[in-house]
């Protein structure tokens, strides 16, 4: 038996490239499937919570993202690199395989998810990778703005078929493509 | 009805779920004679008219319990706190 195992993306059979929706001259905006992604789930240990946020901010090329009280994903590492370099002051979990990350940019971004989500995504209310929990369509999101009109919207990989057809949905009146 | 949850800011209630009355303390003895109290922590609950202490999860957010202070009434919000906090404050009175 082999040891490498090939990680399919939850959407590969339903995210498909193109252009859909409303034929404006622009798409509104434009979808991409983050994958494959590396996800590590971050929950700092007791009285550790200031360390590991100053350790993550000087962990240079990794994106940690905050997901609640003393919790971050922390992006683009290989799990066992992080919990060796988080090693007493949090406990990982590996969720590469459990969470899907899809970004979503364009001119009509904050239209689009302003539908799902009561959180003000305003430049001057939410800042660039800044992070936020909360949910659209029923479907807890994770949602991160990575650009001024760029967010990454991270969901639990079984509700992420779902989640992806109300997203293209919401996009359809505004344009949009699939790269 | 919105509420104030100090990790993620003013969400709409339809975030959160409700777990019920925060001011009833479980008793700190095993003993079968304290079980009149434990018959009190486990069934019996106040329904009172007016300000109100009550565990609320933040279910669709950030998952933290947290322990909303409102009015029974007109559902006015008084004050959020972690539940953490809650159990801290109650441990020192």
């Amino acid at each position: 038996m082999s040891d490498q195992f090939t990680r399919i993306s939850p959407l590969a059979d339903i995210a498909f490239q193109g252009r859909f929706g409303a034929d404006h001259a622009a798409p509104g905006v434009t979808l991409s499937v983050q994958h494959p992604a590396a996800i590590v789930a971050v929950i700092a240990r007791k009285g550790k919570a200031k360390a590991l946020a100053e350790a993550l901010q000087n962990w240079r090329g990794v994106r940690a993202q905050w997901a609640g009280a003393e919790q971050y994903f922390v992006l683009d590492k290989p799990f066992d690199e992080v919990r060796k370099k988080l090693d007493g002051l949090a406990s990982c979990s590996d969720q590469s395989h459990g969470r899907a990350i899809i970004r979503i940019e364009g001119p009509k971004v904050r239209h689009v998810l302003c539908k799902g989500t009561p959180v003000d995504l305003h430049e001057s209310e939410f800042e660039i990778d800044r992070s936020a929990l909360t949910q659209m369509a029923h479907v807890g999101v994770h949602l991160t703005r990575i650009g001024r009109d760029a967010f990454e919207l991270s969901v639990f990989r079984g509700f992420s078929e779902s989640f992806w057809e109300w997203l293209t949905e919401q996009s359809e009146e505004f344009g949009y493509q699939v790269i | 009805m919105r509420i104030n949850c100090p990790h993620c800011g003013t969400r709409p209630v339809e975030e959160f779920t409700f777990n019920g009355d925060a001011s009833v303390q479980r008793p700190a003895s095993n003993d079968p004679k304290t079980m009149d109290q434990w018959f009190d922590y486990v069934y019996l609950r106040d329904n009172p008219k007016g300000r109100f202490d009550e565990y609320v999860h933040h279910s669709s957010g950030c998952r933290a319990w947290l322990v909303v202070t409102r009015d029974t009434q007109t559902h006015e919000v008084f004050g959020v706190v972690t539940a953490r906090d809650h159990a801290k404050k109650r441990v020192k009175a």
